[in-house]
This record gives structure tokens, C-alpha cells and sequence, in this order.
């Protein structure tokens, strides 16, 4: 059911023309197994290793890193023993010294903190009901992390001291998986979250402020912590009518998408009357043909210039984020790309996108605009 | 022909009509555009603003990843792994470019670390507790929603639930117009004017109907206009905040309490079970007026009317008990002595007469009169005791009296209330001001053309009075109206307890002897008033009748004792396995009969009825004395409720459970049949079952048929459970439970731990609906003696004669469960 939008509301739609405004070649494929892969992602939390990233399959994490020229290296490398173990999910986060933890969660809604400094596993977590489907890390605070649940619930969790802090659910909360989260990119207070109840809510903490920094001292038992529950959103929007698979805050708008084949950017506007209800407004969107399935997530380069997607066919849009109309930067095509691709990682800079399959193979683009043919 | 004709005159008008509609057309096509355009740079300006806040925050999330980098030294470096890693990485890829052929190695030759398995718990929503039910919001119906679902082994099979039956209409939406819409009917309209031809160019690009559009200028219209007006109300529209409260009426500042108050559980607002904006029910039987013995009533304040009546009472026999005699024999008094000192003048012995005449038809008020007359001579009581003996205050005040008594013989226009207080005032204040008022008298006499020049003033002094009534604000009347129904024509309680804060005792005191003033409509409530007032002298007999009343009303229950359990018992006894049918209570002003929805659905009444007591559908309570109620022959246990310490006889509830040392009362020990609504519950425990899944464990031992806890859940309609099912069903765990004819609990996401307890042919505890104040709610027992640890699990049914089909042995249970799930829903094993 598409959207009708009134006079004067309507969204700005980017087209689908490439624009070339960088040109991206295949510089490296590698085959990681026979898994799908779920999860590729840069590490931005930390600026001595922005080449490096971290990659999730079957019951593997494995860490690499970009060199140059198009080469990969292998650094690191975990299996869960659990052989059933599918991680979905991997975020980069630190303890409060700043030592490199791997948080990655999958279908057996353990939390595994991996401490990448001494590649020894940190911590565990367990408490998810169910299968975790995405974790995300407070770039401000890296050693706290939030995770979507499909036990409907988000929980945030202190990483260096392995407690859970809060959780967001109850009354007010999804009804269904939650499939993706973000925390807001300047208020420390606000998270986002989707999932397949077709709704993107935010969230926040302010009032359970106090408990976030109580985590942080905690010296008693984790699980004595009084964790406590947000039931409330303050935002509950309504933006798309299907599961909602990914979001991502731009600055104070959100970056949504569904299985409509489209990203949108909306901006919430909180009625302060009302806490909890909201008007939305659609401002652009961003189209990505064959991309109607659930579960394919995109990503964006450290300053949210632009977003990589990909699609059930193997093709990556880069869109330009901030552009008004929105700007198709590339779209990449290779012809053994085929496998849907469930995410993207785009570098620091935008220089290197990378994309993790269904097929379970990892290819690398390369921005070669600026550098002359070979 | 008939085409002909008709087109003809289309085409002679068809031209300039085209004409003008094309240029409308391309007028109002224009402002779309324009709009649009507007829109399109406001989304630009939006972004840009957006895009340099979030450069800010960038650059604030850059500086903290950098400062990891100084902040550590480099041996600390060195000790990492990754930077080790990065420096001698396990392996290299080289790029597609490096190689003639794809001879990258498939599969990762690293050596990888073990990461050690963690035992993973059994899965589970996430769920909160509650401690009560409640009714589930409206947000949270998944009725007419599209719900889709994949299945597990399917991959990206996406299956919706709801069929076409449920697709929501769009029609009957109303159509929303967003700002641009507005603008563009509104530019239309101003500036081509609202004609069809407008309306239909502008319908084109505007959504909604014609009508719409229309009503929509009409609304935008009166916007603007009132936008306009606004400015120049704003400047002259301060009031302070308390005024507007009060200026409110008690309806209006009731609104949230009438709205939000829950009067079935008493201490809450907003009840999450009984919702809000419940049917306000009035019992048909109006409560006795709280009162108490006059003479043992203390001064309330300094400003209490009864510090008036000690003052005047001081040269009086004070027999507390006879006030109304008395105040008789004060006017008596009070004529006697007036009497010889108005015959004077021959125009005064006219008044005389007149008087006397109208304290015997007054009589009736004499009641309201009364306190008013203390606050009368509140002026002359004040100075009395003040200023000691000021006989020309006294005789003054005693002047004034006098010549409004004139005034009233002269000048008939003034009020008839206002001439009884005159009248009583002189008599109230007679018996004190005794000596002062042979000085006023004499006086008087002398002075007999001051008399009637002091005539006006004084009016103007009564009419001072009556301005001062009117301070009363209209919300002040009606608590001052709700007091009187309270507690009668008690001021001391009624400024206590309504108008504290807001009017003295002896405010309210003088307000109510002059109850006529009131125009507002209140007639049914001065009546009543009345009534009350009539009552009042033989309060103390009255009261006696009363107690005598209710103890016949108990009498009564003792022997209607068959009948007066009517239904509730017979449905147990017969056997029948009838659905459990939910109380609502009914609004029954007069004895229930056969209407009585109560009686129609087969419920009984019960304390939260209109109905009163005598109404022979209401449910009775149990009188049990030594059983504890804890047996069938209780017949509140038998029927499946708690006792209820309101309706039973000797079930009674006391504080600290008898650690404080208090007395014992009637009956030998505690009902035990009231542990759901004191909520005695036993501690559970969560934890793994030994069958499957979740599993809800007891902490201490507990005996046979002790009380556990309460499942508690949300509350929802069947056909909203009959949605979850199929959801539930698909996930096969469920946590409905049928409670009675129209509602079904669902514990999925909100409940206790005792969701958790799982299902097994012989368990160790039954769950029982049991009507708990009005509600059903689902308990948990114990049905044999449990050990301390022990994992519990209960049945469906109560009874083997109740066993509904689906609780049949483990064997056949999984098939007919899902056969009969539409029925009767219960809970299943989570099993994953």
C-alpha cells in the first residue's frame, strides 16, 4: 500500500541515472566459506584501525584489513564451538581503556564480546529471548552497545562490565523481531529502532541516565544490576507497511527502509503535547530496484556523505545522503556478482565499499576515479 | 434529437466557459507548481541544516576516536594483538588485478580461536510483569492489522495472516489535508473566488472530495479570522489562575475525576483494567447524612459558628440535645421582649404583629434560619466580645434590626430572606443584648426619626450582605451543595472537608441559611435540601431507625439464604459446564427485575450496582463463622469467588495479620478465601523446566489447596484472541487463557512468572477462575502438598465432571488441543 502524500509533502526523489561521481572498481573477491554472510563492517570507533573490518558467517568472525592495492589481509579469526551458532550481527565497541572488543550476536541470542587485543573471548552475554539481529555501538561511549532482538526487545549493555543496563520494551515496545537499531549520532539520550512490526520507534534514555553511568562503576555481580525497563517510545512512526529492516539516523532525520525498494529519509517531529505520537514527514528517498526482500542493510561512510546498498541481484547503489535531489553516485555491477547482498561496509572515506553475500564471498570496490588507468 | 438539443446550448455556453476554466486552470496549476517548488527547497534547506549539525557531531565522534591513539603509549601498542596482526598479518589476498587467474584460496586458512560455548537459555518473548491484569490498549490490537510472517525453514516466504476480509477501508477516512493542500485551496479561493468551476480545477489537485475542500476553506477561514482576533483578545484575556478554577462549574472540575477515577478499584485513576470513562453509576439508595451529635461537636476553628453560639448561649439553659425547642423559646423570648418596647409607636405595635405572624410561618425555614442567625450577629458578637459592652454598637446593631423590620412592613420588595434573617437577628441576638437593648430602646424612642433615616443604610447594609454571597464562586456552591448532601447542614464539616482553604466555617454557615438565592437551576438539589432539613430535628431518631434498618437488612439475609445466592450456586451444583459470564455492573435506580442486565446474562449484583441492597438478584456473601470458607460449604467458595469482607458476613480483613495485638473479632480465624484480592501469593521461581522450555518453580513448601499466585495477562476480546492464537499457534507457544464469556487473558507479553508453569495430566496445581471484587481472575493452587523447588505444573480444568475435551490425557491432548483451540484456548508447553 503506497503512501499518498498530500501538496507539498510530497518526497524528493533521486533517479536512478549513475551519475558517476565516482568510479568504483572490483579490486579484490574473496570466498570466506559456504555460509552466508551477514554482516561486514568497518572499525569507526577507533581511528588506529579505520582499515580494518570485521566480517560474520555461520559461526565464524573473521578480521581483516584493506591494504593497499586492492589487498585483504587476515588478521583474526573466531568460531563459536556451537556449530549452530549463525551470527547475524557484528559492532565494533572498546572497553573504557579503548582496547578493540568484537560484540556480535546471532540465532543464539548470546552476546559474544570478543576482546580483539588479546583474541581472547571478554565476555558472554546471555538474556535475549531470542536470535539477535543487530548491534550497534555509541561511537561517543564505544563501550556501550545496543542489540534488536527478535524476543521484540532492545537492550543496552555495558560492555566493560557486562551489564545489561536497560530494556527498551514492554507497553510501548515492538511486536515483533526487532531487526535494526541505531543510536543518534550527538544525543547520547536517543536510539532508533525497527523491526518487523512495521514501525521505526524512538527511544530515550534521559530519564534512566543515571543507571548508564551507574553500569560504568558497578563492582557487584552483573546480574544484580538493577536493570531496568523503558516501556514508552517517545516516537512511534509509521513510515512504511512492511517489516523495517534497517535504520540509521542522518543528523536528527532518520534513514529508513523496507522491502519497498526504496531507502527514505523522514524527519520525526515529536509533538510535545503528546510524547509518543508524532507526525512524519517524508522528505527524500532514495530507489533501489530488486531490493524487496527483508534483511538487507545498508551502510554509511564515517560522515554520512554517502550509503552503500545492495540488492537481491548482487548490484550496490551509492547514494549520495545529503544531496537534495539525491544523487546516485554509482551503481555497481559485476557480472559475478549475483548473490543477494545483505550488507555493505563503506570505508572511512567512502574510498572502499565493501559487500558480504548470501554465497558467502567478500568483494572489495575501489574508488579508482583520481587514479589513472593502469 | 434529444443529443442535439441538449448539446446545442452546451456549445453556446461551452466556449467562454472553456475559456476562463482554461485560464483558471493554468492559474491554479501555476500555484501547484509554485508549492511544489517550495517544498522542494524547503527539503534542500532542511538537509543543509541538518548536514552542518551533523558535521558538528562528526567532527565531536572524530575526536574522541582519535584521542584513543595518544592516549595510550607504545608499548601498550605493542602488547595488542591486532596491531600485532596488522604488522604480521596470517594471510594476504592479493587483488583480482595481481592475479592472471582466480586462484585466491577458498575458505580461511587461519588458525581460528575457539570460542568456548555458553549454555543459551530457553527462548522467550520479552515480557513484563504485572502485578494485576490488564485491559489490553488500543494501540495493541492486532485486529484489521496486516501481519506477516515467514516461516523458519521457508527463507524469504512472507505470509500474510489476515485475509481480504479485514483490508481497511480507506473510504470512510477522512481525507487529511497537508499544508500544501491548504495553501493551494486557500490562494485558489481568495483570489478566484469559490465558484464550481474553482472548486473543480482545484479537486483535481488537491485529494479529497469537493465537499471537503469546501468544508476545509470554511475551517482555514475561520482559522484565519480567529488567528486575527486573537491578537487583540490576547492583550485583555488575564485571569489568575485560581479564579478560573473556580469559576468552573463541579462538573466540569470533576470532568477527570468522573472520567478517570476507577470506582472498581477504588485507589486508582486511570485504571489500566477498568479503563477510563466508565458509566457512572449512582446507587439508587442515597447514603444516610454523616452526622454527629450537635452538643459533642468542638469549635472547627476560630472561625467556627459554633464560638457564635457559645457566646450567645451564655444566659441560656444549654441542653444540647433540645436546640430546636429552644431556639423556638429564644424567638418567643425575643418578641416577649421586643414587643413592649415597640408598642411605642403605633406603626411599630403593626410590625409587632406582622412578626409574630411570620416567625410561626417561618417555621419551617426556622432550621436554615438558625445558623445564619449565628453569623448575623457575628458583627455584634465579635464587638461583644471585644469591645466589652459597647452599648452603642449594640444599639445600633439592635436599630438596624428594627428598621428593616420596618422596611419590610413599608417596602415589600425586599427579599423574603433577607426579612427573615432581620427577624431572627433582632430574636437571636435578644437574649444578650438584653441590657444594651433597653439603653437602644430607650434610645429608640428619642431618637424615632433617626429611626427611618437609618433605614436606608441599613438596607444598604443588606444589601452589602448579599454582595458578599455572591463572592461565592459557582464551583464553591456546588461543593458547598455536594457538603449538605455529605453531611447535612453541618458547616464545621462541610468547610473542612469541601471548602478548606476557600471559605470559613462561618461563611459557610451564613451562606446556608439563605438557601433561596440560589438560581442556579439546583431546584432538585434544594430539594433535597430540604428534605435534609426537615429531617434534621430528629436526627438522633432517625439515626436509631437506621441502624435498626440495616440490622433487619441482615436479618433478611439470614433468611433468604437459599435465594439469596441464586445463580452462582446453581451453576455450580447443576454441573454444567456453562461459560463463566463477566459482571458488568448494572444501573438498576429501582429493584432489579426481569430488564436488569445483570439478571439477562446471569450474573448477580453486586456491590458496584446501582441497585440497592434489598434487590433480590444481589449476591449475598457467605456468613461462614468456623470453615474459613475454605470448603465448598461456603457458598462464596462454591461459586467460585473470594469472599468479599464488603458482602461477607464474618470475612474480615485486619491489619498486620494479627502481629499488632489487635482484638479478635467474630468469627475464629482469617477467611481463607480471600488470598487473591489480599494477594498472599507465594514466591516463584523462574528457571529451566524439566520438560521443556521455561519452567515456574515454588520457593517453600506449600500444602494442599494453599493459594500460589495469580495469572495475570491481558486482557482481550476472543476474536482479538482468536488473531493471537493463530499467531501463537504458529509459534507454538501460547499463553491464552479463557477466563470468561467475553474476555481471554493472553500472558505473552505481559504477566508473571507463572506463565511459565507448564502443562502435565497429573499436576500439582489447578488453576481456578474465581470473581475477585467484580472481576475474574485466574489463581493457582495447590492441589497435593509441594515440596520447597519444586517445578509446577497444572491442568486445565477444575473438576473431573468440568474436564472440557481438551484436557484429556498427554497421549490424545496434542491433536485435540489444536481442534478444539478455537473453543477453548489454554496454555501449551513452549516448546522450541
Amino acid at each position: 500500500m503506497a503512501k499518498v502524500f498530500g501538496l507539498g509533502s510530497e518526497p524528493v526523489v533521486g533517479l536512478l541515472t549513475p551519475t558517476k561521481k565516482r568510479d568504483y572498481r572490483v579490486t579484490n573477491r574473496l570466498q570466506e566459506g559456504k555460509r552466508p554472510l551477514y554482516a561486514v563492517v568497518f572499525n569507526f570507533i577507533d581511528s588506529r584501525y579505520l582499515s580494518v573490518f570485521a566480517t560474520v558467517g555461520g559461526n565464524r568472525i573473521t578480521v581483516y584489513q584493506c591494504l593497499e592495492g586492492g589487498v585483504i589481509a587476515v588478521l583474526q579469526s573466531y568460531v563459536d564451538e556451537d556449530k549452530d551458532e549463525s551470527f547475524y550481527t557484528v559492532s565494533w565497541a572498546s572497553n573504557v581503556d579503548g582496547a578493540p572488543f568484537l560484540v556480535a550476536g546471532g540465532i543464539n541470542g548470546v552476546i559474544r564480546v570478543i576482546d580483539t587485543g588479546s583474541e581472547r573471548i571478554y565476555k558472554s552475554f546471555v538474556g535475549h529471548g531470542d536470535s539477535i539481529n543487530e548491534i550497534r555501538t555509541q561511537a561517543l561511549k564505544s563501550s556501550l552497545v545496543i542489540s534488536a532482538s527478535k524476543d521484540e526487545s532492545v537492550r543496552l549493555w555495558n560492555v566493560h562490565t557486562g551489564i545489561c543496563i536497560l530494556i527498551f520494551a514492554g507497553a510501548g515496545g515492538h511486536r515483533n523481531e526487532v531487526l535494526s537499531v541505531d543510536f543518534h549520532p550527538s544525543d547520547i539520550y536517543k536510539i532508533a529502532s525497527c523491526g518487523m512490526d512495521n514501525t521505526v520507534k524512538i527511544w530515550s534514555m534521559k530519564e534512566f541516565w543515571s543507571y548508564v553511568e551507574k553500569s560504568f562503576t558497578w563492582t557487584d555481580l552483573p546480574s544484580k544490576f538493577p536493570t531496568k525497563y523503558v516501556q514508552f517510545p517517545i516516537f512511534n512512526a509509521s513510515v512504511h507497511s512492511n517489516y523495517v529492516d534497517c535504520n540509521r539516523w542522518l543528523g536528527d532525520f532518520i534513514l529508513s527502509k523496507s522491502v519497498d525498494n526504496e531507502i527514505v529519509l523522514w524527519e520525526p517531529k515529536v509533538k510535545e503535547q503528546t510524547p509518543g505520537e508524532g507526525v512524519v514527514d517524508i522528505l527524500q528517498k532514495y530507489p533501489v530496484p530488486e531490493c524487496d526482500i527483508w534483511f538487507i542493510k545498508f551502510s554509511c561512510d564515517f560522515h554520512y556523505n554517502q550509503a552503500a546498498i545492495g540488492n537481491r541481484e548482487g548490484k550496490i547503489f551509492v547514494w549520495e545522503l545529503q544531496s537534495s535531489p539525491p544523487v546516485l553516485i554509482a551503481r555497481l555491477v559485476h557480472p559475478q556478482s549475483k548473490s543477494p547482498i545483505r550488507q555493505t561496509a563503506v570505508s572511512f572515506d567512502g574510498s572502499i565499499i565493501l559487500s558480504c553475500c548470501e554465497d558467502g564471498t567478500i568483494w572489495r570496490w575501489d574508488d579508482v576515479t583520481n587514479v589513472p588507468p593502469a | 434529437m434529444v443529443t442535439d438539443s441538449a448539446s446545442k446550448p452546451q456549445k453556446q455556453h461551452g466556449e467562454p466557459l472553456e475559456d476562463t476554466s482554461g485560464t483558471l486552470a493554468s492559474k491554479i496549476d501555476q500555484m501547484r507548481k509554485q508549492i511544489q517548488e517550495e517544498r522542494i527547497i524547503s527539503v534542500k534547506e532542511k538537509l543543509q541544516r541538518n548536514g552542518e549539525n551533523l558535521q558538528r557531531q562528526i567532527s565531536a565522534i572524530l575526536s574522541v576516536i582519535s584521542s584513543w591513539d595518544s592516549s595510550q603509549t607504545k608499548e601498550n601498542r605493542a602488547s595488542e594483538m591486532l596491531s600485532l596482526r596488522i604488522n604480521q598479518p596470517q594471510s594476504k589476498y592479493l587483488s583480482l588485478s595481481q592475479l592472471s587467474e582466480e586462484n585466491n584460496p577458498v575458505g580461511i586458512p587461519a588458525h581460528s580461536i575457539k570460542l568456548p560455548p555458553v549454555e543459551k537459555i530457553p527462548t522467550y518473548t520479552t515480557w513484563v510483569h504485572l502485578a494485576r491484569n490488564v485491559k489490553m490498549g488500543e494501540d495493541q490490537s492486532i485486529i484489521g492489522r496486516r501481519r506477516i510472517y515467514y516461516e523458519k525453514h521457508g527463507g524469504e516466504a512472507l505470509i500474510c495472516s489476515d485475509s481480504d476480509e479485514e483490508v481497511t477501508e480507506n473510504e470512510g477516512v477522512k481525507h487529511e489535508f497537508s499544508e500544501g493542500e491548504d495553501r493551494l485551496l486557500w490562494m485558489a479561493f481568495e483570489e478566484l473566488g469559490l465558484t464550481d468551476e474553482v472548486l473543480n480545477i482545484v479537486s483535481q489537485s488537491v485529494r479529497g472530495t469537493s465537499l471537503e475542500i469546501q468544508d476545509r476553506y470554511q475551517d482555514l477561514k475561520a482559522k484565519n479570522m480567529g488567528r486575527q482576533n486573537q491578537h487583540s483578545e490576547d492583550s485583555g484575556e488575564y485571569k489568575s489562575h485560581i479564579g478560573i478554577c473556580l469559576e468552573k462549574s463541579l462538573g466540569a472540575a470533576l470532568d477527570s475525576f468522573d472520567n478517570l477515577f476507577c470506582r472498581r478499584c477504588i485507589q486508582l485513576f486511570d485504571c489500566p483494567l477498568h479503563g477510563c470513562s466508565q458509566p457512572l453509576i449512582y446507587p439508587s439508595e442515597k447514603q444516610p447524612v454523616w452526622s454527629e451529635p450537635e452538643g459533642d461537636r468542638k469549635p472547627c476553628s476560630d472561625q467556627c459558628y459554633l464560638l457564635l453560639k457559645d457566646v450567645k448561649m451564655l444566659s441560656e439553659c444549654s441542653t444540647p440535645g433540645s436546640l430546636q425547642g429552644k431556639i423556638t423559646a429564644t424567638i418567643e423570648e425575643a418578641d416577649g421582649i421586643v414587643a413592649p418596647s415597640s408598642e411605642e409607636g403605633p406603626s411599630n405595635q403593626k410590625i409587632m404583629g406582622k412578626r409574630r405572624v411570620k416567625v410561626k410561618s417561618d417555621s419551617a425555614f426556622r432550621d436554615s434560619i438558625l445558623p445564619h442567625d449565628y453569623s448575623q450577629t457575628q458583627n455584634s458578637s465579635k464587638k461583644m466580645k471585644t469591645v466589652s459592652d459597647d452599648t452603642v454598637t449594640g444599639s445600633n446593631d439592635y436599630n438596624r434590626d428594627l428598621n428593616l423590620d420596618a422596611c419590610n412592613e413599608e417596602k415589600q420588595s425586599v427579599t423574603h430572606a433577607s426579612s427573615e434573617v432581620s427577624v431572627e437577628h433582632s430574636s437571636g441576638s435578644s437574649g444578650n443584648v438584653k441590657p444594651d437593648k433597653d439603653v437602644a430602646d430607650r434610645q429608640k424612642d428619642t431618637t424615632n426619626e433617626t429611626e427611618f433615616k437609618n433605614l436606608y443604610s441599613s438596607m444598604e447594609g443588606q444589601f452589602d450582605e448579599k454582595l458578599s454571597l455572591s463572592d461565592w464562586k459557582p464551583l464553591e456552591k456546588e461543593l458547598y451543595l455536594k457538603g449538605v448532601e455529605m453531611f447535612g447542614r453541618n458547616s464545621c464539616l462541610i468547610a473542612r472537608n469541601l471548602l478548606s482553604g476557600l471559605k470559613t466555617c462561618m461563611e459557610v454557615a451564613s451562606y446556608m441559611s439563605i438557601p433561596h438565592t440560589f438560581s442556579h437551576g439546583t431546584g432538585s438539589i434544594m430539594d433535597e435540601n430540604g428534605k435534609i432539613t426537615a429531617n434534621r430535628p430528629d436526627q438522633k431518631m432517625s439515626r436509631s431507625r437506621m441502624l435498626r434498618k440495616r440490622g433487619k437488612t441482615r436479618k433478611s439475609k439470614y433468611s433468604s439464604k437459599s435465594a439469596g445466592i441464586p445463580y452462582a450456586l446453581k451453576r455450580i451444583a447443576s454441573g454444567k459446564n456453562q461459560s463463566i459470564k463477566q459482571y458488568t455492573p448494572c444501573e438498576c435506580q429501582t429493584t432489579c427485575g426481569k430488564e436488569c442486565p445483570c439478571h439477562t446474562n446471569g450474573t448477580c449484583c453486586e456491590k458496584y450496582c446501582g441497585c440497592s441492597d434489598i434487590c433480590k438478584n444481589r449476591y449475598r456473601g457467605c456468613h461462614c463463622a468456623k470453615s474459613q470458607c475454605k470448603s465448598r460449604q461456603c457458598p462464596c467458595f462454591a461459586a467460585g469467588r473470594e469472599c468479599d469482607p464488603d458482602v461477607c458476613r464474618n470475612c474480615w480483613v485486619s491489619c498486620g495479620g494479627g502481629s499488632l495485638g489487635e482484638p479478635p473479632r467474630r468469627g475464629d480465624g482469617h477467611c481463607g478465601n480471600m488470598r487473591m484480592l489480599l494477594r498472599q501469593r507465594q514466591r516463584i521461581l523462574l528457571a529451566k523446566s524439566s520438560l521443556v522450555g521455561w519452567g515456574a518453580f515454588i520457593k517453600n513448601s506449600v500444602n494442599k489447596n494453599d493459594y500460589l499466585g495469580e495469572y495475570t495477562g491481558e486482557l482481550i476480546s476472543h476474536k482479538e484472541a482468536d488473531k493471537r492464537g493463530k499467531i501463537y499457534d504458529r509459534e507454538n507457544s501460547s499463553f491464552l487463557f479463557n477466563l470468561n464469556d467475553q474476555l481471554v487473558l493472553d500472558a505473552c507479553r505481559k504477566g508473571d512468572k507463572l506463565k511459565f508453569a507448564n502443562h502435565w495430566q497429573s499436576p500439582n496445581c489447578i488453576a481456578k477462575v474465581m470473581l475477585v471484587a467484580g472481576d475474574h481472575r485466574v489463581g493457582i493452587y495447590a492441589n497435593k502438598n509441594i515440596n520447597a523447588g519444586e517445578e509446577l505444573f497444572y491442568d486445565y480444568c477444575y473438576e473431573p465432571e468440568h474436564r472440557p475435551p481438551w484436557a484429556v490425557p498427554k497421549a490424545e491432548a496434542s491433536k485435540k488441543d489444536e481442534s478444539a483451540a478455537n473453543q477453548s484456548r489454554s496454555k501449551k508447553h513452549q516448546s522450541h
